[in-house]
């Protein structure tokens, strides 16, 4: 058998229940091989794929509503990718983790009316008006302003 | 060699990691001793600058160059010097690149040097750039300078010529012109040629400058006081004999192997493209017609003026086709004063096409280089871009006329 | 499962979503987490050479920007592998990989041209926006589960 690949999966947190370093002490506890790094967004865990999806299933079932996960292709610590090693400025995804991050508490809020079976009106796309009713609007603006 | 003081450029760029250069980038900036930094910024301001320049870009990274380029002009970061780089090719690109490099010119003190990359842009293209831009920042002072005082000289070990020059109060008073054949022979003879004709000796030089490619090799020989890459060098150098050190202005130098064209802002280079590709564009396409046309490289320009270059049939800029297209025009009854019109237009219209392309032409447009001589050349350059092209006096020494005015501030008072 | 095509493609919200429904999100972090492994390259930050731009001329030709090639290369593979897409537009969110607006226009339609299940939304700026959001990803990723996935590629190359 050939060596399994080695990923990193960067684990945000969007909660006020659960602290990065509550999951450090699970991922501890567990059987998971990882290593495990805290950002100021949550942990950064680095492991063979199964390993990494092994702990990431754990860390979900602690707050799966405001647990997010993704894959990061930049090991932990990278010197390319950290803020000393570039002399101040952040890599480029670290803008879309900014933006995205203000919106998790909306998506949380979205994710529990999924789980609960709440019903959702997607809302109506837009279609412009008719001719028509651009033609009565016309005649009737012109009639007021005479 | 001593080693200088580190310069950190602050790169605003958009493509350069996705075009594979950003190690190029790197690699130039070591040989240098500079390092590259990235300001930070917050995601705010990137959201806000937009709305501020009144710029709105599509591709989100030029937002965050923009962003970047505000904070450096603000003064909330210890960069010495900008490298503005993105994708050639790239419209969108190329406007903010553009407009940063203007906004940071006009609203710092910070010197910026902006290029269009592709992915075969390597360290050796971007090392004299970074040259040039680090020694902006270290030597701000001494490129401030805008009159020649004292006796002093500069030697130019170009590719093809070697030229010398003896300058004392603001004039030339000696020259000196060879052919380079051995490097450090050439710049003796050059250098005493225009002792000579200055009359005076060295020992009474006050100080020595040397640019051009052999610039390091000479630059032992003669103890030199200041070496100095040629795109500073021709950029002072240009403005200075043409009047026009304060504002715009453009460079073009077609050289005998390669040429260059430099956009200008009150002496100092902001974009510049170097040749040296295609033998097509340079001065050895002229010299090959002169040969062809069995008269001396001096006369060419005074025939070409005369002639019309619409009446030669040319189907390439090539050194070897576009010559045997000539030849053909010649064996078909054209008459050499065409033949050489033609030739100066080919050239003219390859420097057009390879490297006016990416940098801004802005008036006054100074030609030097020996190639500026060839009346035919400039008045060609003339009629393309439809803008008047100034010839300076000394034009083919303005390497040497360049070292020399720098040199002067190496005067020990 | 699924194999779903997201853009922005570095996005945490979208990665999270299509694992979270059942699916496999395809993402540029493990192509650039592939790229950052290979032995033998020194090309940082990311490890692309100017190898990949010349890569990415199976998507766009040589008159295209090289940054845009270069992307190319990186989000092409990921393309030609998806059997669905979520496509979301906004232009000041992404950066990077995704900093791009030609890049994200040609994505775009490779995309569109690939045939297969798309779902195309606004990036969301509101509490309520959001809340459509996420429940419009659950319900196509849902109706992914039923459709017959077509094996078939016909990504880039060729007139």
């Amino acid at each position: 058998m050939g060596e399994e690949e080695i990923i990193n999966k960067m684990v945000v947190l969007n909660s006020t229940y659960t602290l990065p370093s509550d999951i450090v002490i699970k991922i501890y506890e567990s059987k998971a091989d990882v290593t495990v790094k805290e950002t100021c967004f949550g942990l950064i865990i680095r492991g063979t794929i199964s390993e990494v999806n092994m702990a990431v299933k754990e860390i979900r079932n602690m707050d799966p509503m405001r647990i997010f996960v993704k894959e990061r292709g930049v090991p932990p610590g990278d010197s390319y990718r950290c803020r000393a090693g570039r002399g101040g400025g952040v890599k480029p995804g670290f803008h879309m983790h900014e933006i995205e991050n203000k919106l998790l508490p909306y998506i949380t809020g979205a994710l529990e009316e999924i789980e609960k079976g709440i019903p959702h009106e997607m809302p109506v796309k837009s279609h412009g008006i008719t001719i028509e009713r651009l033609k009565e609007i016309i005649n009737e603006e012109a009639a007021q302003a005479k | 060699m001593v080693q200088e003081e580190l310069v950190k450029i602050a790169h605003l760029s958009c493509g350069s990691e996705y075009s594979g250069i950003q190690k190029e980038i790197e690699t130039a900036a070591e040989i240098v001793n500079a390092r590259i930094f990235y300001p930070e910024i917050s995601i705010e301001e990137v959201q806000q600058v937009q709305d501020d320049f009144g710029l709105h870009v599509a591709s989100s990274d030029l937002g965050l160059v923009m962003a970047r380029a505000k904070v450096l002009v603000e003064g909330n970061t210890n960069a010495d010097a900008v490298l503005i780089t993105t994708c050639f090719r790239c419209a969108e690109g190329a406007v903010v690149r553009n407009e940063l490099r203007r906004y940071i010119y006009e609203n710092s003190k910070l010197p910026v040097i902006s290029y269009s990359f592709t992915e075969r842009t390597t360290s050796g293209t971007l090392l004299t750039r970074l040259e040039a831009l680090t020694t902006t920042a270290r030597r701000r002072s001494l490129l401030a300078r805008e009159h020649q005082e004292g006796l002093t000289a500069g030697i130019d070990s170009g590719s093809t010529t070697t030229k010398s020059v003896i300058m004392k109060d603001d004039k030339v008073i000696g020259r000196g012109w060879v052919p380079t054949t051995n490097v450090i022979q050439s710049a003796n003879e050059a250098y005493n040629q225009a002792l000579e004709t200055a009359g005076v000796t060295r020992d009474e030089i006050q100080a020595l400058g040397v640019t051009g490619y052999g610039r390091y090799l000479i630059k032992e020989e003669f103890n030199a006081d200041l070496v100095q890459e040629e795109i500073t060098v021709n950029s002072k150098g240009a403005v200075y004999l043409a009047n026009s050190q304060h504002g715009s202005a453009t460079v073009i130098d077609i050289g005998g192997m390669d040429n260059k064209a430099i956009s200008i802002q009150d002496g100092i280079p902001g974009m510049f493209t170097m040749g040296g590709i295609c033998a097509g564009a340079s001065g050895r396409f002229l010299e090959m017609t002169s040969k062809r046309l069995g008269v001396d490289i001096t006369e060419l320009g005074a025939l070409a003026v005369k002639g019309m270059q619409q009446n030669v049939e040319m189907n390439s800029y090539c050194i070897v086709f576009g010559i045997q297209s000539l030849v053909n025009s010649l064996s078909k009854g054209s008459v050499p004063e065409d033949v050489a019109a033609a030739s100066c237009h080919s050239v003219v219209e390859q420097v057009f096409e390879q490297q006016l392309q990416e940098v801004e032409v802005k008036e006054p447009l100074i030609m030097v280089g020996g190639s500026s001589l060839i009346e035919g050349v400039p008045k060609a350059m003339e009629d393309m871009l439809n803008i008047k092209v100034v010839v300076p006096p000394d034009s083919q020494y303005i390497g040497a006329v360049g070292s020399a005015l720098l040199a002067s501030g190496f005067i020990n008072k | 499962m699924v194999k779903v095509f997201i853009y922005p493609s570095n996005s945490l919200i979208l990665s999270d979503l299509v694992d979270r429904f059942g699916h496999e999100p395809l993402a540029v972090m493990h192509e650039i987490g592939k790229k950052i492994k290979t032995a033998g390259l020194d090309s940082p930050p990311i490890n692309i050479t100017p190898e990949d731009p010349k890569k990415g001329l199976k998507y766009a030709a040589v008159e295209v920007p090289s940054g845009v090639r270069g992307r190319m290369s990186l989000l092409g593979p990921l393309l030609e592998e998806a059997q669905a897409a979520i496509i979301v537009t906004g232009p000041d969110i992404s950066f990077g990989c995704m900093g791009c607006a030609r890049t994200n226009e040609l994505i775009t339609f490779l995309v569109r041209a690939k045939k297969i299940p798309k779902l195309d939304l606004e990036y969301p700026r509101t509490e309520e926006a959001a809340k459509d959001f996420v429940h419009q990803i659950h319900e196509f990723l849902a109706g992914l589960d039923n459709i017959k996935i077509s094996t078939s590629d016909k990504t880039g190359g060729g007139e």
